[in-house]
């Protein structure tokens, strides 16, 4: 990354920082912390999706085990703050299960198989109410007691910046390049000696820890969760949807997708009230006809494509000049 | 007598997971057609069943036709869909990778249910037809459900036809040509798109079928088919890829499964099973129970 590009980004942090001295209002307040939230899980997310190419349709599972360590820890006499760490701990546990049997596996079956993983998590919590309330859910503690709204809108922002920040390292670095070549070519990756099963597992185990932070802080903020809800496909689906919309393998990809997701999304609500997922397919539907590359990933290529044609002018310009 | 009612619950389980297992037998082959031969990865085959639910109820609904003959119409509405689908929207994606048809799929999926929920309304609904309430007893203890033997009798003979469909008629053998090799099919004058757009149909007509048999016994909502989808992939998968038989076999294989987990562990487990069972078949036996081809 530039000076420039740091630079930048360091103001936007900054700024994302203030929002709430002008923004007061619970309601936007929440929806904005809605938006943070799943540009941090769909910048996780797109470590695995993206940059790896291993299209995961189950991270309810680690978005669930967060919201539930941080429901069920605090029980057992874990304080809060510890809790919300443990929940790390299971997320990348369960992450270590699902991926050393799923990433054995290869395109839609992948996919299936952390679907299948996800949905026996929702089952099993479904159906064991002495440890997790069952449908009827359970109580989560709250991390702060204080200007509620505010802090969880700021630690989100923070979540987010930080799956940022890991992001562009990624984006730059060995460990990176090694996801992109498994993603081009996994046969040939392992050919010229990339340790392909450990370094996929490295990305999940990354990924599901942000994720699992993503759902503690999500369950903590609404102080109530259910199975159908914190691990049902649907938020899976979500997670993926903001990353493939921005455009899947780019850093900002996934800020921009949880951006126009998330304000497609609460305008929905407001007029269909019943049908909100409509605009979920909608999205969906658009970006693998019209925009395979997701928002960011065209501009991209655009801007590509325009330069090279710029470039092409300049030199036939320059041909024409040299010749006498 | 304590051991011989426990086999008779036991028998009256797996006669009942027959009966559940042909339905399932037949969503099973319509996604062993599109995803077991074509490969092309459906997320919206449950989408399309609850489709063929609420169009067998729109016909009961609004003309009294029972849905044991409705379910026809309801087919031949989805068939309709499913071509439409695929030459609308599959064959346009302009990058082809089963990444892209898993997003596509599950999208349409995601609008159809919301179309649906915004249509009629997210409430249940149910028929009442006087078969539902026969039952068929066969000897002091066993006692089948009328309906489902009906569906029974309609799926075998419907799993017949699309088994004959894809092992004996010119398109079935097309498609499975297409599956080994979709470069040279056209070499040898297959229009690959008309095939695949016919057998994709059919597939989606296979679904849309089975949730009109389904009608009678089950409560419609918006969101019912959601659970056949993955139950789809379970069975083709157990099935092994590209066999139709095989994914008929597992489907009645996952109905008695099924009911056996509901007599001993309870209702709630029956699901649960489903997926443990999928992920074991494809980490412990890949190529499924009949297959011969890896996934």
């Amino acid at each position: 990354m530039k000076r420039s590009e740091l630079l930048i980004a360091a103001f936007c942090f900054v700024v994302c920082l203030l929002i709430p001295l002008v923004v007061r209002a619970d309601y936007q307040l929440q929806v904005l912390f809605r938006v943070f939230l799943f540009a941090a899980m769909g910048l996780a997310w797109n470590l695995v999706g993206g940059y790896t190419g291993q299209l995961s349709l189950g991270h309810a599972a680690y978005f669930g085990a967060g919201a539930y360590a941080m429901a069920l820890l605090p029980r057992l006499g874990v304080s809060i703050w510890f809790a919300l760490l443990l929940g790390i701990v299971v997320a990348v546990a369960f992450a270590a299960l699902i991926g050393g049997v799923s990433f054995r596996l290869r395109g839609p079956y992948f996919a299936l198989a952390t679907i299948a993983f996800a949905e026996v998590l929702r089952l099993v919590a479904k159906n064991l109410p002495n440890v997790t309330g069952g449908d009827v859910g359970i109580q989560v503690p709250p991390l702060f007691t204080h200007a509620i709204n505010r802090s969880f809108y700021l630690s989100a922002v923070v979540l987010a910046a930080t799956a940022f920040g890991i992001t562009v390292w990624v984006s730059h670095s060995k460990f990176g390049y090694y996801l992109m070549a498994i993603r081009e070519d996994e046969d040939t990756a392992l050919s010229v000696g990339v340790n392909t099963a450990r370094t996929k597992l490295q990305a999940l185990f990354v990924s599901a820890g942000i994720t699992a932070l993503g759902g503690a802080l999500y369950g903590s903020l609404f102080l109530f969760i259910v199975p159908d809800q914190v691990l049902s496909l649907d938020i899976s689906n979500e997670i993926a949807i903001v990353a493939m919309l921005g455009g899947a393998g780019t850093v900002l990809g996934p800020i921009l997708g949880a951006v126009v997701l998330e304000t497609a999304s609460e305008v929905f609500k407001n007029v269909f009230h019943e049908a909100h997922l409509l605009i979920y397919g909608i999205l969906l539907v658009v970006v693998v006809m019209f925009l395979p590359e997701g928002i960011v990933g065209s501009v991209n290529s655009w801007l590509h494509r325009r330069r090279a044609a710029f470039a092409a002018a300049a030199r036939t310009q320059a041909r024409r000049t040299s010749t006498p | 007598m304590c051991g011989l009612d426990a086999f008779f619950s036991a028998l009256q389980a797996v006669l009942n997971g027959l009966l559940t297992g042909a339905l399932y037998a037949l969503i099973g082959m319509g996604m062993a057609l599109i995803f077991g031969v074509m490969r092309i990865v459906n997320f919206a085959h449950g989408t399309f069943l609850m489709l063929g639910m609420y169009a067998t109820y729109f016909i009961f609904v609004k003309t009294w036709l029972n849905p044991y003959f409705g379910f026809v119409l309801a087919g031949v509405l989805l068939f309709c869909l499913g071509y439409a689908v695929y030459r609308g929207l599959l064959r346009h994606m302009p990058v082809q990778s089963d990444f892209m048809q898993i997003l596509l799929t599950l999208g349409l999926a995601l609008i159809l249910t919301d179309a649906v929920q915004l249509t009629f309304g997210a409430d249940y609904h149910q028929i009442n037809i006087p078969l539902v309430a026969k039952n068929v007893h066969l000897g002091s203890h066993i006692s089948l459900n009328a309906p489902w033997l009906v569906s029974f009798a309609l799926a075998v003979v419907l799993g017949g036809a699309m088994y004959f469909f894809v092992m004996h008629t010119m398109i079935g053998r097309a498609a499975r040509a297409i599956a080994q090799n979709r470069y040279a099919s056209p070499l040898v004058g297959i229009n690959v798109h008309r095939v695949q757009a016919v057998s994709f149909g059919l597939g989606v007509a296979g679904a849309g079928i089975a949730g009109g048999l389904l009608l009678p016994v089950f409560y419609i909502y918006p969101t019912v088919g959601d659970q056949f989808t993955l139950k789809a992939f379970v069975i083709v998968v157990l099935g092994g890829m590209g066999s139709i038989q095989g994914a008929a076999v597992a489907g009645l294989v996952l109905g008695v499964v099924e009911n056996l987990t509901s007599l001993y562990w309870g209702n709630e487990w029956a699901l649960a099973v489903d997926f443990v069972i999928f992920l074991l078949v494809l980490s412990l036996r890949p190529s499924g129970i009949f297959g011969s081809q890896r996934v």
